[in-house]
C-alpha cells in the first residue's frame, strides 16, 4: 500500500543555512516542491491504487496551501526559476500540481474539519481573496479567532477575474468555501469595512484585537495619454476590463454577446489577454492594443505571458503593438474609433514614461471598447491608513500599519502581484499578528535570504513533454482548454525531476519507505590523498577538493550532498564512509548465511 | 653470545631484488652489521639451514623474509623461522602480497607445468620430464620441494608483524626499519612500516587533475609521448597511484612511468585493485552503453594491472584456478 | 550437478524495484536480497567478496537509462561491472555469474522470475566453492 508518512524524522527541516531548490526560492511561499515532485513519480502505475497516494500528497500540501488546487491552473512561478530550463525545457510542475487538484478538488468535499481549539482572540480579516483567505486559515491553526470581512457575495476575491478556460468554477468555489469549513473560520458576506458605518476603529471595540487589510484593488484604472485623463471613457460601449471580467463570472454576460461586434481590448498585461480572449468566445471579433513592443526580451517588450500571446494569436486575435491611445472617438453617445499614435518608449530612466510620436498615428474602429490598463486601490475607504503623499503607510517587513500598530495591511492593496504573492502575504501577516498579539518581537529573524542550488550533473537530460491544447477552432468555449497529466505522463513528467535542493528540504524517500532515514557521508581526513576522483564522481558538485595545512583533502558541501553513495564507492583510499546506512550490515548478514 | 641482536635475511620465492636494496644501504650497511649479528643471509653469507635449526625458539630477534610461498620448502623455512624468531617482517611486495609471481595464481600448476617444461619456445624436452619430488640417483634418493598449485602470502603461512611493502622497498624506509626495530620504536602489530595514504598524496602531479576528469578512452604508457608533468590519470594513462600505498619515493613517476602498485594497498584497504576498478571506472564518460563496453575491452589485461602485485592478498585471492568441464 | 541450486544474491535498487510492496513481504519471495538505495552504491568490494563467501552468481536490478534518481547511479555500476567481468574472468569465474538488469518493477514482482532466470543461465556452470 502506498504511504507517506510526514511526521518525525520524515519531516522537512526548516532550511538551516537557507538552500532550496531553485523553484521552492521563486515560489513566494517556498511550498516543498521537491519533495511532492519525488512522492509523485513514486505513484503506483495503477489509477485507481494511486488514488490514495494522491490523496495523501494532497493532503500534504493542503496542509501548508489550501489554496493549492487552484494554483495548479493559475500560477506556474516555479517553472521560470527550473534548473531544468536551460538543459530541455523547465519541469512543467503546474501540471503536476494540478493532475493531484484534479482529484483533490473532488475529495475536498470530504475532507474533515481540522477541529482546532480557539483559545486565543478574535482577529478580523477585511477581503475574503487569497491573501485573506491564507492569513485566516494560518491564524485559526494557531488557535485564533478568525472572521472574513467579504464585500461582496462570494470568497475568491480577484481569482474571480480569472477566465473560465483557465480556472474551472467548481476549482475555485471548492477551494473557498471548504478553506473556511474546514478551518472554522466564519465569514460576514456582503460586509464591507470602511468608508461607512464599519470602520477599523469599530472592529477594534467590538473585540478583534487585531486587523488585516486585504482588500485588494477593485477600482479599474482609467485610460490616459501622458498625464491627461483620455477623452470618451463615459461611451457606451467602453467599459474597463476588471468590471467586464466580474460580470462574466457572476454569469451576467450570455454566450455569443458580442456576436457580429468589433471588440478592441487596450493594454498588454495578461488581465488584458484574459479580456481579449473572454470577449472572443463570446463572438466578437478581438484586437489588443498595446504600449509595449512584440519583443519580449526588451525592457519594453509586452509583459503578458508567451502562452497568451500565442493561445491570443491561435484564437484569431489581432495584436497592434507600441499603440497608445489619444482619442476615443464617439458617435450618438456610442464609441466609434479610438486614435492610436506610435509608442516610441514605454520605460526610461525614471520608470514608466510612455513616449508618443503623434504624426505616426492610425485609426482603429470597434463597437466595444475595454480598456485593460490596470487597477488601484480605493482610497476613500483607508483614509486612516495613508501617509502624507496618499500611498499605504505600512512596513514592507512585517506588513503591521505605521498608523495603526493593530492593523495589517497585505495582498494586491499593497503591491499587485500574483496570487502566491498575496497568499504569501497573509502569511506574513499572521505571524506578524500572533507576534504582536503575543507581545513578542515582530521583527526579529524575519528576513530569510534563500539561496537557490546548482543544477546536478547527468549524462542525459530530457525534454519536457509537450503541452497540449485543444485545437484553437475548437476551443472558443469557456471549458477548459489545456489537457492535464495522466497519471503515467504525471509520474514520467515527475522523475524528470533532477532533485537539485538539499536532501532536509525534502525527505520524501524516506517518508514512503525507500530509505530509512538520510544517511550522512563521513570523509576520514587522515585517509585521505586528495586524489580527487570524488570530485570527479560528484554530479551535485558536494564533493570538493580544498587546502588543508598545505594538504589537498577531500570536503564534504553538506547542503548539497545527497547521499548517494557515489563517492563512496569509487574512493581508491576507501576514506569515505556512509553513516546512518545499514547496507553494509545488511550484506554481511546475507553473505554470513550463505 | 651476548650482545647484539641476531637477524636473519632469507628469500623464499623471489628474484633477490629486496637483497639488492639492502646491500643498497651502502656505507649505511656497515652500521647495520655492527648493531646486529646477521646469523642467516643466503646471498651474501655461507650459513646453512641447520644452523638454523639449532637455534632456540625465539633466539632470533629478527627475520626479515623475501618472497612468496610457491612451494614446501618456502613453507618449511617460514614456519620454522616465525618459531625461532621473535619479530618477522614481511620483507617486499612478494612477502606481502604474493608479488609479481602472484600472476601465476591466474593459470594452474598443469598449464605452468606444460608450457615451462615443454611448450615455450626455448625447450628443449622431448621426453617431456618435470620435476619431480623424489628421484633415484646412482642408487641414492633425491627430493626436491613440492611446487604448490597456489603462490601464497607469507602472511597466509605463517602470523606476520610487520609488513615492508615496495618491489624492492626503497633504501630509506629500510633505514628507517632497522632504526625502528632497534630502538624498539614500533607501530602496533600489524602494521605496514610504510607512510599509510595513497601516492597521489605525495606526487607532484596530483595537483594538476582538473577539477573533473572525464576519460573518454585509455591510452597505454607505451603508446604516447607522456606529459613529464601532468597526471597520467588525467591523459587517460593507466596509473595505479591513487589505490597505492605511497612510499618508493615516486621513482616510476620520476622517470615519466605510472605507478604500477607495487606499494599494495593503503592503510584499511585489503584489496587495492578491487578500489582501483571502482575509481577507474567512475572517471569515464562516455554517451553510449555500447561505448562502455568497447572502452572496458580496450583495457589490455585488467587483472594483470590492477593485480599486478596484489593478486594473493586480494579478496578471491586464495581461490585456486580449475580446469572447468565443458558442458 | 543435478540437484545443485545455485545461490544468487539479489541486489535491488529501491528507486526502481518493489518500492510499492515493501520489504517484509518481498524478502520471503527472493533469497540472499540486499535492497538499497541505488544500484550504484554496490561496490566492486560486495561483489567479490559475496564470490569469496560462496555465491554462485551476483544479480543486479538497477533503473533504465536516465531513471536514476541520483543522476547516473546506474550507469556507474554498468562500467564498474564491465571492467569487473573482465577481471573475474581471468580469476576463472565466468562472466555470466554477474549480471545487471536495467528496469523498472515497482512493485518487484519480476524479481524472483529475474532470480530464476539467472539461476537457470549459469546452473551448467556449477557451484563456486568458498574460497
Amino acid at each position: 500500500m502506498w504511504k507517506t508518512v510526514s511526521a518525525g524524522a520524515t519531516r522537512v527541516e526548516p532550511a538551516v543555512k537557507q538552500f532550496l531548490p531553485p523553484c521552492q526560492v521563486r515560489c513566494p511561499i517556498n511550498e516543498d516542491i521537491q519533495r511532492t515532485n519525488v512522492l509523485i513519480s513514486l505513484l503506483p502505475e495503477d489509477p485507481e491504487l494511486a488514488t490514495d497516494g494522491v490523496i495523501q500528497i494532497g493532503d500534504y500540501l493542503y496542509d501548508r496551501n489550501p489554496l493549492f488546487n487552484i494554483c495548479g491552473y493559475v500560477c506556474g512561478l516555479c517553472e521560470l526559476d527550473c534548473n531544468y530550463q536551460s538543459k530541455g525545457g523547465a519541469i512543467r510542475r503546474r501540471l503536476l500540481k494540478r493532475f493531484v487538484s484534479d482529484t483533490y478538488t473532488y475529495h475536498l468535499d470530504r475532507k474533515e474539519e481540522f477541529n482546532i481549539a480557539k483559545q486565543k482572540e478574535n482577529v478580523a480579516i477585511v477581503g475574503g481573496g487569497p491573501a485573506g483567505l491564507m492569513c485566516a486559515f494560518d491564524l485559526s491553526k494557531r488557535g485564533y479567532r478568525a472572521t472574513i470581512f467579504e464585500a461582496s457575495d462570494r470568497l475568491g476575491g480577484a481569482l474571480w477575474l480569472i477566465p473560465r478556460y483557465r480556472l474551472p468554477e467548481k476549482v475555485l468555489t471548492s477551494a473557498c468555501e471548504n478553506l473556511v469549513r474546514i478551518a472554522g473560520i466564519d465569514v460576514k458576506y456582503n460586509t464591507r469595512v470602511g468608508g461607512g458605518k464599519l470602520t477599523l476603529e469599530r472592529l477594534k471595540n467590538e473585540g478583534y484585537k487585531a486587523v488585516f487589510v486585504a482588500e485588494g484593488t477593485p477600482a479599474p484604472r482609467v485610460l490616459t495619454f501622458g498625464r491627461e485623463k483620455v477623452e470618451g471613457q463615459e461611451l457606451s460601449g467602453v467599459m474597463y476590463g476588471n468590471m467586464f471580467l466580474y460580470e462574466v463570472s457572476h454569469g451576467n454576460i450570455k454566450p455569443g454577446y458580442f456576436k457580429g461586434q468589433r471588440v478592441i481590448v487596450v493594454g498588454g498585461g495578461n488581465v488584458a489577454f484574459d479580456v481579449a480572449r473572454t470577449a472572443r468566445r463570446l463572438g466578437g471579433e478581438t484586437t489588443v492594443v498595446c504600449l509595449e513592443c512584440e519583443n519580449k526580451k526588451s525592457r519594453d517588450g509586452i509583459p503578458a505571458d508567451v502562452d497568451e500571446i500565442r493561445g491570443a494569436w491561435e484564437e484569431g486575435i489581432k495584436i497592434v503593438y507600441s499603440r497608445g491611445v489619444r482619442k476615443i472617438v464617439g458617435e450618438s453617445e456610442r464609441v466609434k474609433k479610438i486614435e492610436c499614435p506610435k509608442c516610441t518608449n514605454v520605460f526610461d530612466e525614471s520608470g514608466f514614461n510612455p513616449k508618443f510620436d503623434t504624426s505616426d498615428a492610425i485609426e482603429l474602429s470597434g463597437d466595444v471598447l475595454i480598456i485593460t490598463v490596470g487597477q488601484g486601490m480605493e482610497r476613500g475607504a483607508l483614509q486612516d491608513l495613508l501617509d502624507e503623499r496618499g500611498g499605504l503607510a505600512v512596513d514592507p517587513l512585517t506588513l503591521e500599519s505605521s498608523k495603526k500598530e493593530w492593523v495589517f495591511i497585505g495582498g494586491d492593496l499593497r503591491r499587485i502581484g500574483f496570487m502566491a504573492e498575496a497568499m504569501k502575504e497573509g502569511l506574513i501577516a499572521a505571524e506578524s499578528i500572533e507576534r504582536y498579539l503575543r507581545g513578542l518581537d515582530i521583527r526579529e529573524g524575519r528576513k530569510i535570504d534563500f539561496e537557490p542550488q546548482d543544477i546536478p550533473l547527468r549524462r542525459y537530460y530530457l525534454n519536457e513533454p509537450e503541452v497540449l491544447w485543444i485545437p484553437p477552432e475548437k476551443r472558443l468555449h469557456f471549458q477548459l482548454f489545456e489537457r492535464g497529466f495522466t497519471l503515467t505522463e504525471a509520474i514520467e513528467e515527475a522523475k524528470r525531476c533532477l532533485t537539485c535542493g538539499p536532501c532536509i528540504s525534502c525527505k520524501a524517500c524516506v517518508s514512503v519507505g525507500i530509505q530509512e532515514a538520510l544517511p550522512t557521508v563521513k570523509v576520514y581526513e587522515d585517509r585521505c590523498s586528495g586524489c580527487g576522483v570524488c570530485s570527479s564522481v560528484c554530479y551535485y558538485s558536494s564533493a570538493q577538493l580544498k587546502e588543508v595545512e598545505g594538504k589537498r583533502k577531500s570536503t564534504t558541501d553538506m547542503f548539497k550532498c545527497k547521499s548517494c553513495g557515489m563517492c563512496v564507492v569509487a574512493c581508491p583510499s576507501a576514506a569515505r564512509e556512509l553513516t546512518g546506512c545499514n547496507m553494509e550490515k545488511r550484506i554481511q548478514e546475507v553473505y554470513a548465511s550463505l | 653470545m651476548a650482545g647484539k641482536p641476531k637477524v636473519v635475511i632469507t628469500w623464499l620465492g623471489a628474484c633477490g631484488g629486496c637483497d639488492e636494496a639492502i646491500v643498497d644501504l651502502h656505507e649505511a650497511i656497515l652500521n647495520v652489521a655492527e648493531a646486529v649479528d646477521i646469523v642467516f643471509w643466503p646471498v651474501a653469507l655461507d650459513y646453512k639451514y641447520k644452523h638454523l635449526q639449532s637455534m632456540q625458539d625465539g633466539e632470533i630477534a629478527l627475520s626479515l623474509i623475501t618472497g612468496s610461498v610457491r612451494n614446501s620448502e618456502h613453507e618449511e623455512v617460514a614456519k620454522m623461522l616465525r618459531k625461532k624468531s621473535q619479530l618477522v617482517i614481511a620483507f617486499g611486495a612478494c612477502a606481502c602480497f604474493g608479488g609479481t609471481p602472484g600472476l601465476a595464481n591466474f593459470r594452474t600448476k598443469e598449464d605452468i607445468f606444460t608450457w615451462v617444461y615443454r611448450d615455450a619456445p626455448t625447450v628443449v624436452n622431448p621426453k617431456a620430464n618435470v620435476p619431480q619430488t623424489k628421484t633415484w640417483v646412482d642408487g641414492k634418493e633425491l627430493t626436491l620441494p613440492d611446487f604448490y598449485t597456489h603462490v601464497y602470502t607469507l602472511n597466509q603461512m605463517i602470523p606476520v608483524d610487520y609488513y615492508l611493502p615496495g618491489c624492492p622497498p626503497p633504501p630509506d624506509l629500510i633505514g628507517n626499519m632497522v632504526q625502528a626495530v632497534l630502538s624498539g620504536d614500533l607501530p602496533p602489530k600489524g602494521s605496514a612500516l610504510a607512510p599509510r595514504n595513497s601516492l597521489c598524496d605525495v606526487c607532484d602531479r596530483n595537483k594538476t587533475k582538473p577539477y573533473r576528469i572525464e576519460l573518454k578512452e585509455i591510452k597505454r604508457i607505451h603508446e604516447v609521448e607522456a606529459d613529464p608533468e601532468t597526471c597520467f590519470l588525467a591523459k587517460g594513462i593507466i596509473c595505479m597511484g591513487p589505490a597505492t600505498r605511497a612510499g618508493c619515493g615516486e621513482s616510476c613517476i620520476r622517470t615519466n612511468t605510472p605507478c604500477r602498485g607495487c606499494f599494495g594497498p593503503v592503510e584499511g584497504v585489503q584489496d587495492s585493485g578491487a578500489r582501483f576498478i571502482s575509481a577507474l571506472a567512475s572517471l569515464f564518460k562516455v554517451s553510449k552503453d555500447d561505448d562502455i563496453k568497447q572502452i572496458m575491452d580496450g583495457i589490455a589485461d585488467p587483472a594483470g594491472t590492477f593485480y599486478r602485485f596484489t593478486q594473493a592478498s586480494s579478496i578471491l585471492g586464495t581461490k585456486k584456478i580449475e580446469k572447468t568441464e565443458e558442458v | 550437478m543435478k540437484n545443485y541450486e545455485p545461490k544468487l544474491i539479489c541486489f535491488s535498487c529501491n528507486f526502481g524495484w518493489g518500492f510499492l510492496t515493501g520489504e517484509e513481504k518481498l524478502k520471503s519471495k527472493v533469497k540472499n536480497w540486499i535492497p538499497v538505495a541505488c544500484s550504484g552504491k554496490i561496490e566492486t568490494t560486495h561483489v567479490l567478496k559475496a564470490f569469496q563467501q560462496g555465491a554462485d552468481g551476483v544479480l543486479i536490478l538497477g533503473c533504465p537509462e536516465g531513471h536514476c534518481h541520483f543522476q547516473d547511479g546506474n550507469y556507474q555500476t554498468s562500467k564498474k561491472v564491465h571492467l569487473l567481468q573482465r577481471v573475474l574472468d581471468a580469476y576463472g569465474i565466468d562472466q555470466k555469474r554477474v549480471k545487471m538488469v536495467f528496469a523498472v518493477d515497482s512493485e518487484g514482482k519480476k524479481i524472483p522470475q529475474l532470480v530464476n532466470e539467472m539461476s537457470e543461465g549459469i546452473r551448467h556452470l556449477g557451484p563456486m566453492k568458498p574460497v
